[in-house]
């Protein structure tokens, strides 16, 4: 969609050949990691909010307690630590498949090689472009995976409180995602200008 | 009853001079503006078996998930081995519930474990220098206990609720624990199930010797496996005692809850 709106926009004002570069800047700096945080934020934090809320009210993380383990260690903290290791790792597979979707609409319209349109995509971009955004992903498992967990385990109340912990765990972890992506983006235009 | 001040300053020793392992001590505890317990004291020795009986919501299981520091109380203590818990540190918490095994009126097993795993659990977590193989022959031993050495390999979602609570008793027993605290064992059971749960529970305590409070509103099971008896209302005890003391009680609600039980 990205590469079919620019394209429209750079022909009328004759800036056709920065497509490829419109694209992969737009993927790497923020479509390929607000979509992989939404993405989780769905899919993932609906999931650990709902098991952990489920555990709760069948008494579960209780018997963990009264088994004298931590459940906060052995639940919470494992859960965030790989939805902090994930993201990142995740957001590089979205920017692929997004790169790959970009030169497939824009070779559906005017045949061009994935080697070419990866050379003129990538060729005034470096490193500052490539990781900050992709690394500000971990803070956004950090924010998914705190929500989650913290929502499923205070969970009261039946099968009740287990949709409402997986509907308040995806809207939360959204919402604070879009926050933390706007101070993320205003702090890596900061320090990595 | 015995109090708190008869626990001499080794706990050890104490208990050996009959010094209670489990005392509580004008207990409060509130939910809101529900006072659910209203100043109980209550004491268990080593080898004894307590029944706490009373009516739904009367705070029954409030007050095991209060002595394992599932909940803390407004007010009152509660002392294992002369040691407060109140105010503990996770890590001292733990300790303490190590020595303590609870068994949840659901069996709250661990659904995404199977039931050898479920057994395994306080082992993998407390006995890290067990050898791998001494631990699958502690679960099987716990579990053939029970009468459960078949089910080793099967989800807790494929065993019936007198099957689950069968396994959640091998599980509270995994750590050796002195103390036992059981949660409705028999409700919910047929009556053949709760007999032989009923069975299993004595036998468990005859051959561990454990200080256990059961917390039932089936007087035929508190019957069985208790030593003494205290029966509860609105937060209260209104009589704690043997179950013939209960027979002789002239308290009304003491009569009627025997009558209808």
């Amino acid at each position: 969609m990205l590469s079919l709106e620019a394209r429209y926009s750079l022909t009328r004002f004759g800036a056709k050949s920065l497509l490829p570069a419109a694209i992969v800047f737009s993927v790497i700096h923020e479509t390929g990691p607000i979509i992989t945080g939404l993405v989780v934020s769905g899919r993932v934090g609906a999931g650990i909010g709902a098991e952990l809320a489920s555990m709760k009210v069948t008494e579960q993380i209780d018997a963990i307690e009264a088994s004298a383990v931590n459940p906060y260690r052995l639940l919470a903290a494992t859960r965030i630590l790989a939805c902090i290791l994930m993201l990142p790792l995740l957001t590089l597979a979205a920017d692929c498949c997004g790169l790959v979707m970009g030169w497939i609409t824009q070779f559906m319209v005017e045949p061009v090689s994935l080697h070419q349109f990866i050379n003129a995509g990538f060729s005034g971009a470096d490193f500052n472009d490539f990781l900050p955004p992709t690394f500000k992903t971990a803070v956004f498992g950090l924010i998914i995976g705190l929500i989650a967990c913290f929502q499923g385990m205070r969970t009261q109340g039946g099968a009740a409180g287990v949709g409402r912990a997986a509907t308040s765990s995806v809207v939360l972890s959204s919402l604070f995602v879009i926050l933390a992506d706007v101070v993320l983006v205003k702090l890596i235009i900061l320090f990595f200008p | 009853m015995d109090t708190i001040e008869q626990i001499a300053t080794d706990p050890a020793e104490a208990e050996q001079g009959g010094a209670p392992v489990i005392a509580v001590e004008d207990l409060h505890k509130s939910f809101g503006s529900q006072h659910v317990l209203d100043g109980i004291s209550l004491a268990v020795k080593r080898g004894e078996t307590l029944a706490v009986l009373g009516r739904s919501g009367t705070g029954k299981s409030v007050l095991l998930r209060l002595i394992i520091g599932l909940e803390t109380p407004d007010s009152g203590s509660v002392r294992i081995h002369g040691q407060a818990i109140a105010g503990l540190a996770l890590d001292q918490l733990g300790e303490i519930r190590k020595k303590m095994g609870f068994l949840f009126q659901h069996a709250a097993l661990y659904d995404s474990l199977t039931v050898e795993q479920n057994v395994a659990f306080p082992l993998q977590h407390h006995k890290k220098n067990m050898p791998k193989s001494e631990k699958a022959d502690r679960v099987r031993q716990l579990l053939a206990e029970v009468g459960m050495e078949d089910a080793l390999a099967k989800m807790p979602s494929d065993i019936s609720g007198g099957m689950q609570k069968r396994v959640g008793l091998a599980r509270a027993l995994a750590l050796e624990p002195d103390i036992l605290l059981l949660d409705e064992p028999t409700a919910g059971l047929d009556p053949i199930s709760a007999a032989e749960i009923d069975d299993l529970v004595l036998k468990l305590q005859q051959e561990h010797h454990m200080a256990s409070i059961v917390v039932t509103h089936d007087l035929h099971s508190a019957k069985t496996i208790a030593n003494r008896l205290a029966l509860l209302n609105r937060g209260k005890v209104v009589i704690e005692g043997d179950f013939e003391e209960l027979q002789k009680s002239d308290i009304e609600f003491v009569k009627e809850f025997l009558k209808h039980s």
